[in-house]
């Protein structure tokens, strides 16, 4: 048996049954603890209808992965609760250090600042500027946001050495592993202490054991360290390592289930939670 | 050949934005090649049909010329083809996927070049025809040149059509070898290279042997005497730059990256690593302005102390030459900074083509995309003052003496020399302005 830190993956549970529940996930009647919320969020590219009235809430220091088929909707959500794109309609709430925040209502220019200061950002592929170290690639960041170089620096290094990338600073993308370049890109999404950190399949370009390995510092460096986390993934196993499971069917959330909390130690595959949502 | 064309042409239409962009910028770079080489081959060819006492001087200045400006159009021309070669590179995944055979990729990457620069060398004839009549109002020898007499004429444009796609072509093979071209994408992360001490005695013997050369210049022996002195002083001295620019430059973008601070903090450092990463192809993209920007001083001050030395006792023929030698210093001056403009933005538009994945996810985070593009522009700039700036120096710095000397007595023809060389930096600065909206549109793609 190999020794994986993810519990193994939950089987596929009640989509389709019967049993309706009345309420829905994540309807409007506001968790207090909730750092995002979003509201009857839709998004369309001419007649492709991408998001057809999401509801969500994501918690602090929560981990939530969002799965589903392919164009069922996952990039666009993400990217309307990341302030990436604004949605046609609905609401989406963010509750930063300075209280609660409309991130639907911003502009351009608002959006970018939120997603500089209060978000965080995991891609496919790590994406770090060639040219740049390790360590400047990670604080590149903060450096653009007029912090010394020298602070920038050291937050930036703290970070890789978190992430067990220490001794690796200087080492330019190009003479890094993918696994390693990933982390490094997992490290400059720490830096300036984001509430929320957004991956859309950050394992997507991965073998499965240097997937297990970004995967789990993902989730150290963010809900480890109070963060909350929303990671896109196609991968059951990187789902099963978060706290909740989205999945999205033709833009809506047509199923959400808790995993098993991951200290349990009998690693019974139990689900606490699995309901299918009323639409 | 007829499923590679047909492949070709569905590649074509199915490409994006990009893929017709990296279409149009090589086309683009092989006319501006096409025209300016037409052209100044056609000026030069001018010179060898003149008859005189004077002919053989104009026709070693015209040679000179042409040789000054050949670097910085190979370079545009190697731009061009790099730019080809990616799309080839695009290519061979995309077919390789859909199972196409080898022999297919070939034909298509051989036929795509040869046709795109077949396209551009067509509009550089168009334009070298355009330019004629405007390059005709110069004054040579006295007299307007007029349009003919730049116009290469039907034999010698067709056998430098043919020239350029020969090159295009072959420059496609060669790199369906994997032998030249590696894909832009996938920069060689070399380090500045090292001193090695064949090139260090290389320099210092160089440096001698021009320095005696310029000695020979200060004896004034009449005007051909100073047009082989300058002739071997520059050769050498060239030779020596082309050593040491890569190295320079490297030096001064590993200064910068360990100075870098202040505000900008983010854009010195990242534009000094980019210098850093890639010091050789770094300088290719400015070397052609170093020797322009050296000859410029270099003869501009030789031409200022003859004019001085034989001020009243000089002959008409003599003071036709030493204007003909100032227009045409400042003719070699604007085109090879032309061409340097060119090709920056030839290389700039495929770098930010080849980066939009990058650009993209920067613009995510939040980053600022006028920082990236402040630290783009200053990873071309700097390189390019340092180089133009520095030979400039050089040559000042050579014939010393001459150039105090000209400082005191022509004060305004070093004055004229800066200025263009200022205004030549502003072209290139131009050409980055006009890649900043392929930049911000390439990222803001959702
Ligand atoms: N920029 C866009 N323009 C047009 N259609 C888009 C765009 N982005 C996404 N879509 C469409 O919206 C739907 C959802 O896409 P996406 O959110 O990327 O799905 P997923 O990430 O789940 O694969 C798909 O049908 C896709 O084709
Ligand atoms: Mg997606």
């Amino acid at each position: 048996m190999h020794s994986s830190p993810f519990p193994s993956p939950l089987p596929p549970s009640s989509v389709g049954s019967p049993s309706v529940l009345p309420w829905s996930v994540g309807s409007s009647s506001a968790n207090p603890s909730a750092v995002l919320t979003a509201q009857s969020v839709t998004k369309s590219y001419g007649p492709t209808v991408a998001l057809a009235g999401v509801a969500l809430q994501i918690g602090a220091a929560e981990s939530v992965a969002v799965m589903g088929a392919s164009g069922s909707g996952k990039t666009t959500l993400l990217h309307c609760l990341a302030g990436i794109i604004a949605p046609d309609a609905g609401a989406i709430t963010l509750l930063g250090p300075d209280g609660p925040q409309r991130v639907d209502t911003l502009g351009p220019e608002g959006r970018s600042r939120l997603r500089r200061q209060h978000y965080g950002f995991v891609f496919q592929q790590g994406l770090l500027l060639p040219e740049l170290t390790a360590v400047e690639n990670v604080a590149l960041p903060l450096l653009l946001d007029g912090t010394d170089r020298r602070r920038a620096e050291a937050e930036a290094a703290h970070w890789l050495a978190v992430l067990g990338l220490a001794g690796l600073e200087a080492r330019r993308p190009g003479q890094l592993s993918g696994g390693q370049q990933q982390r490094v890109a997992v490290a400059r999404a720490q830096v300036g202490a984001p509430s929320v950190v957004f991956a859309d399949e950050p394992t997507g370009a991965l073998d499965s054991r240097t997937s297990e390995q970004v995967m789990t510092a993902l989730l150290e460096t963010t809900t480890g360290a109070g963060r909350s986390l929303v990671v896109v993934t196609h991968d059951e196993r990187v789902a099963a390592s978060c706290d909740r499971i989205l999945e999205l069917r033709d833009g809506l959330v047509v199923h959400e289930r808790a995993t098993l909390p991951q200290q349990d130690a009998h690693g019974q595959q139990v689900l606490v939670r699995g309901q299918q949502v009323a639409r | 050949m007829r499923t590679a064309t047909r492949l070709s042409f569905l590649l074509l239409r199915r490409g994006g934005d990009a893929s017709r962009m990296s279409l149009a910028l090589p086309v683009v770079a092989f006319a501006v090649v096409t025209a300016l080489a037409l052209t100044v081959l056609g000026g030069a060819r001018f010179f060898f049909t003149i008859e005189g006492m004077d002919a053989p001087i104009y026709q070693a200045l015209a040679a000179l010329a042409v040789t000054l400006l050949l670097i910085p159009l190979l370079t545009l021309c190697g731009s061009a083809a790099r730019l080809s070669a990616r799309r080839r590179d695009q290519h061979l995944s995309t077919l390789r996927l859909l199972g196409a055979p080898t022999r297919t990729i070939t034909s298509m990457t051989v036929l795509e070049s040869t046709v795109l620069a077949a396209v551009g060398t067509g509009l550089g004839i168009v334009g070298h025809v355009a330019l004629a009549p405007l390059l005709g109002l110069l004054t040579f020898h006295g007299e307007q040149l007029g349009a003919g007499n730049i116009l290469l004429g039907v034999g010698g444009t067709l056998a430098c059509a043919v020239g350029l796609l020969v090159m295009a072509a072959a420059s496609a093979v060669i790199g369906l070898r994997g032998v030249v071209v590696s894909p832009l994408g996938v920069r060689t992360r070399s380090e500045a290279p090292r001193m090695s001490w064949a090139r260090a005695v290389a320099v210092v013997v160089a440096l001698g042997a021009g320095l005696l050369a310029s000695q020979a210049l200060r004896i004034d022996q009449g005007t051909v005497a100073l047009v082989s002195g300058i002739v071997v002083a520059f050769g050498l001295t060239m030779a020596v730059l082309n050593l040491v620019g890569p190295w320079v430059l490297g030096l001064v973008a590993r200064v910068q990256v360990r100075r870098a601070g202040g505000r900008l903090v983010a854009e010195r450092l990242l534009a000094a690593r980019t210098v850093l990463d890639a010091p050789k192809a770094a300088w290719r993209q400015v070397s052609g302005v170093a020797l322009t920007s050296f000859v410029a001083v270099f003869a501009g001050v030789g031409v200022a102390v003859t004019n001085v030395m034989a001020a009243g006792a000089a002959s008409t023929e003599e003071d036709l030459l030493l204007v003909d030698l100032r227009t045409g210093i400042v003719l070699t001056l604007v085109i090879s900074f032309v061409t340097v403009a060119a090709s920056v933005a030839v290389n700039q538009a495929s770098d930010i083509l080849d980066r939009r994945e990058l650009f993209t996810s920067l613009e995510r985070m939040g980053m600022s995309l006028e920082s990236m593009d402040r630290a783009r522009r200053r990873a071309v700039l700097s390189p390019l003052r340092v180089v133009a700036v520095g030979s400039a120096a050089a040559a000042g710095l050579l014939v010393l003496p001459l150039t105090g000397m000209v400082l005191l007595t022509d004060p305004l023809s070093l004055v004229i020399i800066v200025a263009l060389l200022a205004a030549g930096i502003g072209v290139v600065w131009l050409a980055l302005r006009a890649t900043s909206p392929l930049l911000t549109r390439v990222a803001s793609r959702v």
